[in-house]
């Protein structure tokens, strides 16, 4: 569904990505792993296209991609739900849901995409006229997810979902990963909770300075002892 | 006790356009963070537009409007995009510097092509009177309020319950997580900005009839807006309506019951006051 091949990505000087290639087939959970300043936002923010791509070619669905919008991606189903949520705070739930139907694409099926989203999470469905800045992490964190759903995700890209949750809630956050992906979403997985990844996730790879180190099904990467030293930077 | 009726009716009226031009800034503001310098002789450069076509076809300001507004989109879209655009990333000093530069260009510009001596722009309603009891209102002026009022409701409108009015509400509160919506977040801007001036083609339309011209009165217009605009706190756009029309019953006050001089000080010793003791804003918390 999604390729990359041989892709560069820059800040200014810094070279936060380098040849990275990486496979996403249609209906799988892949799982993004690294330590902090690995360069997983960094890939997942070329995939989004909000960092330009440097060197090498995006392909989603056999297009190349590599020069389109961060807007176009969006219209095609690739999909980010950020690191740190960042919903909106002072709209309402279903503010934001709608904006999450922004694009052109996702404008027609909105209502049933929001219908679907408090289906999957009660609890959103119960504060649909509450300010998102009001909500609690993991209810934030929900609405990013419902947020993606309704912009018609076929990629759905989670950048560190987990983070700052509480064991109850990462629990939660994961079964609902789980399901979308068992429902026959594909899914792109970033996540610094190594264990929690390779449970669920078909297959991973490792980054690490920038660089793919580790590639290969959930198994193969707990046995590789680069995942190891990629994760304490040793 | 007529008179000072005739204050607050006579400073509400024009406050509600002081609000709409600190409107414009607003929306400006809360999307690009830019406090535009030339704001006020935008208003001037509607004004002489206004006064060209009066001079070229005779037309009636308001009737102008149906070319100096989409004249002003244009313009404001092209300055946002290539003058705004290239600085907006640099230090935030850049970009006062550079709409201070818009605003001498636009006053020298207006000088050369206009000169200096005042001009008018006559209206068809210019002379009529509206009695309300004892109070006697310029026709101008009431129109001016009930189109300020009526513009301000439907930017409120846009901007609570439209597509395009929640792209602009999420590029202010989180311009990243708009980009990843798939909202183009440089398009947004350059429409805001563009609205904005836009804006100022209306006010300045409304401004017009029995104000007379000199090309250096955008001064005067860029400071009533931003003291409505740091009044009303900022990014509260009803707040920014409200200070609007605070602003303009203490300018109607200080002319009535105080001499010239003191008079043209007592909307900023208002301006003054209130910041002192409400920092955020004439309406308590800003939204931002």
């Amino acid at each position: 569904m999604l390729r990359i091949e041989g892709v560069d990505a820059v800040y200014g000087p810094v070279k936060a990505l380098s040849d990275a290639n990486l496979q996403i087939g249609k209906g799988e959970l892949v799982g993004l792993l690294g330590a902090n300043n690995a360069g997983k936002s960094t890939l997942m923010n070329v995939l989004s296209g909000i960092v330009p791509t440097a060197a090498g070619r995006v392909f989603f669905e056999d297009e190349d991609i590599t020069k389109a919008s961060a807007r176009r991606r969006v219209e095609m189903g690739i999909v980010q739900v950020p690191e740190g949520r960042l919903v909106f705070p002072q709209m309402s739930v279903r503010e934001n849901l709608l904006m999450g139907g922004m694009n052109a694409s996702a404008r027609p099926k909105r209502a049933e995409g929001i219908a679907r989203v408090c289906e999957l999470f009660p609890r959103l469905a119960e504060r649909l006229d509450q300010h998102a800045g009001t909500l609690s992490g993991g209810e934030q964190q929900m609405l990013a997810i419902g947020r993606g759903l309704v912009a018609g995700a076929r990629l759905l890209m989670l950048d560190e979902p987990s983070l700052g949750l509480s064991p109850l809630f990462v629990k939660y956050i994961f079964e609902i990963i789980d399901k979308l992906h068992k429902d026959g979403l594909t899914i792109l997985l970033v996540e610094q909770n190594l264990n929690l990844t390779l449970r669920f996730a078909n297959r991973c790879y490792v980054l690490e300075r920038g660089h793919i180190v580790v590639e290969g099904t959930a198994d193969q990467v707990r046995d590789d002892p680069r995942t190891r030293s990629a994760y304490l930077g040793l | 006790m007529d008179e000072l009726l005739q204050a607050l009716a006579q400073g509400l009226l024009i406050g509600s356009t002081y609000g709409l031009l600190a409107l414009g800034m607003g929306l400006i503001y809360s999307v690009s963070g830019i406090v535009n310098f030339s704001h006020g002789d935008f208003v001037s450069l509607g004004m002489y537009l206004c006064f060209a076509l009066f001079g070229a076809l005779a037309l009636d300001p308001y009737v102008s409007l149906a070319v100096t507004l989409p004249v002003m989109l244009i313009v404001g879209a092209l300055i946002y995009r290539f003058l705004i655009q290239p600085v907006a990333e640099a230090h935030a000093l850049m970009v006062v510097q550079l709409t201070l530069g818009v605003a001498l260009a636009l006053q020298n510009g207006i000088l050369m092509v206009f000169g200096g001596q005042p001009h008018r722009v006559p209206s068809v309603v210019e002379a009529k009177l509206v009695m309300l009891g004892n109070v006697v209102m310029r026709m101008p002026h009431v129109v001016a309020f009930v189109a300020s009022l009526a513009l301000a409701t439907a930017l409120f409108v846009v901007l609570r319950s439209t597509d395009i009015g929640r792209a602009i509400r999420a590029v202010h509160q989180n311009a990243r997580a708009a980009a990843l919506m798939g909202v183009d977040v440089n398009r947004v801007k350059v429409m805001t900005f563009a609205v904005g001036i836009g804006l100022l083609a209306i006010a300045a339309a409304l401004l017009a009839p029995g104000t007379p011209l000199m090309p250096s009165m955008g001064l005067r217009y860029t400071v009533i807006t931003l003291l409505a605009l740091v009044l009303g706190g900022m990014t509260n756009f009803l707040g920014i309506m409200v200070a609007g029309l605070v602003i303009g019953v203490s300018e109607a006050l200080g002319m009535i019951y105080l001499s010239d001089t003191l008079g043209m000080i007592l909307p900023y010793a208002v301006f003054v006051l209130i910041v002192l003791f409400r920092p955020e804003g004439i309406l308590g918390q800003s939204r931002s």
